[in-house]
């Protein structure tokens, strides 16, 4: 790999043990995929920020990389961790609050902002081509297909070094070469709302490996449906990216595959477990809730109450939460809470008790039987909202 | 009998010469491994209940989450990670591991050769591996 003169007094530990540390983390990995230099970057987005996922072998490292005084160089925002500040943390145990108060600190002392969230594309608008270092799968997707700006599916850790570098090795999706198509999906049914899609991502992502789609059939889909194929698409496969059928491809010369409905109705039914309608918990917002969708809810709710015993919860950030008050208000006076920060995935459901869960997204029905210990319903947000409302 | 050497990809410097503890199977170390007193905790896996301390680790490969590789950072500060890494083929989540833990690492090494119990003789900066036979085969 060359570097740059720069880079080399980086790696040869001139400006410290953790940015040492850091550029090895971009160079190692680069070498290992064959990328040849280092490229700048616009932002950094870093996954594995809840005390949950994370546990307390990373704290060590955060601690030490933190106080050695590096800080971030580019945009850097931070993945949901396991609290939020109004509900859940009055609900769980104070030492899990404590460690994840701790975590975080050591983020931000770093420059990490609390954006909080799997849907930094919210924050702020992105160029198209705009070279990323994104960690959260779902995001990453979206980024590549929806908005047309380029990253790899970072890890955490490399996500983090890069957004102290603010570089990242030129490689993966990154190079127009890999970002060419190589299946053709048709899909002869037609979807019907964000579950469907979500569904269709799941059976897609099993079957496609590494290689990228052109999904034809997609029309009308909005961009929330299109956050839900991408999120399940990248639980259950490789795949970082996805075109939709107006792309100028020689489709003759790709691998074909279609998708029928009895397909997406099979990924449906894998993902629901539990027959109940009394879940213990109802929860919309995976990925995070667009203010678009809080737009919508409020909207179906209208002056309808949840049922006594129900939790319904709906997670987006604190940042769209803001911009959506009017919204957010209706919601809550109905009894649902909005919960920013965190989401049902990746907070201590089991430690609520918790043990059934109804949502509209795939992703989460896939991931909530190991990360939740919890029986699924895999249903459209209004089939969700219906089971919270009627009496 | 004379010991085997091997060549392999230079991951991360370092040499060290110590027991060898292989695993057939990849090694997930989020969830693999308890990093409070660094055993084997993956149920089924060949070397659960085995403990990786001080030992030269030998596994295809890594899997699983990112987190993993705060994992090996976790046990170099408790005095319970192995002395060197040898993989078939890296992945990230143990390359980043190995560098932020700063344990010697290489990798393309044929592991099929190397038994739990034979001496390793780990060069990174030679990028060589030494094989000593616990037993004559």
């Amino acid at each position: 790999m060359h570097l740059t003169k720069e880079e080399e007094r980086i790696y040869d530990g001139e400006f410290g043990w953790a940015n040492q540390i850091c550029m090895k983390i971009l160079v190692r990995l680069g070498e290992l995929f064959n990328a040849t230099k280092l490229i700048p970057i616009s932002s950094a987005h870093v996954s594995g920020v809840s005390y949950k996922t994370l546990g307390d072998a990373p704290i060590d490292f955060l601690e030490a990389i933190a106080n050695a005084g590096v800080k971030t160089s580019v945009k850097a925002t931070l993945n949901p961790h396991g609290i939020d500040k109004e509900y859940l943390c009055k609900k769980l145990s104070s030492d899990i609050c404590k460690k994840q108060w701790q975590i975080l600190e050591y983020f931000n002392k770093m420059g990490f902002k609390n954006s909080l969230t799997c849907t930094p594309y919210y924050l702020e608008k992105l160029g198209r081509g705009a070279h990323l270092a994104w960690a959260e799968s779902s995001a990453v997707v979206y980024a590549n297909s929806v908005i047309g700006a380029w990253t790899n599916r970072e890890g955490g850790p490399s996500a983090l070094a890069a957004a102290i570098i603010g570089k990242t090795p030129d490689y993966g999706v990154h190079k127009t070469e890999n970002r060419q198509p190589k299946v053709l999906v048709n899909v002869e049914t037609s979807l019907r709302n964000e579950t469907e899609f979500g569904a269709l991502g799941i059976f897609l992502g099993k079957i496609l490996e590494d290689k990228i789609p052109v999904i034809q059939g997609l029309q009308g889909a909005s961009q929330d449906h299109l956050k839900q194929l991408g999120a399940s698409l990248a639980s259950t496969g490789m795949v970082n990216m996805f075109y939709r059928n107006n792309r100028k491809v020689k489709v003759n010369e790709l691998e074909k595959i279609s998708v029928e409905k009895k397909d997406i109705r099979r990924a449906m039914e894998e993902l629901t477990t539990t027959a109940t309608q009394k879940p213990d918990l109802i929860f919309i917002g995976c990925p995070h809730c667009s203010l678009r969708e809080i737009r919508q809810i409020a909207d179906c709710i209208g002056t309808r109450k949840v049922k006594a015993e129900t939790e319904l919860w709906i997670c987006t950030s604190h940042f769209t939460k803001e911009k959506a008050w009017k919204y957010t208000e209706k919601i809550e006076q109905s009894g649902a809470h909005i919960i920013t920060d965190t989401c049902a995935v990746v907070t201590w459901t089991d430690k609520l008790g918790i043990k059934t869960i109804m949502t509209n997204s795939a992703k989460t029905a896939h991931y909530a039987p190991t990360l939740n210990k919890a029986e699924t319903t895999l249903t459209p947000l209004k089939d969700c909202l219906e089971t919270a409302f009627k009496g | 009998m004379q010991p085997i050497t091997l060549k392999g990809r230079r991951i991360v410097e370092g040499q060290c010469k110590a027991e060898a503890l292989v695993s057939k199977k990849p090694i997930s170390f989020l969830g693999g491994v308890d990093p409070a007193d660094g055993k084997i905790i993956e149920k089924g896996h060949e070397l659960c209940g085995e403990c990786v301390k001080d030992k030269v680790l030998c596994f295809p490969h890594g899997h699983g989450s990112t987190v993993g590789s705060y994992v090996l950072y976790s046990l170099v500060k408790k005095n319970l990670a192995p002395k060197a890494i040898i993989n078939q083929t890296a992945d990230p989540v143990v390359v980043v591991g190995a560098i932020i833990a700063n344990i010697p690492m290489i990798d393309q090494i044929d592991i099929k050769q190397i038994e739990t119990g034979d001496l390793v003789e780990v060069n990174v900066c030679k990028g060589i591996v030494k094989i000593s036979k616990r037993r004559e085969s």
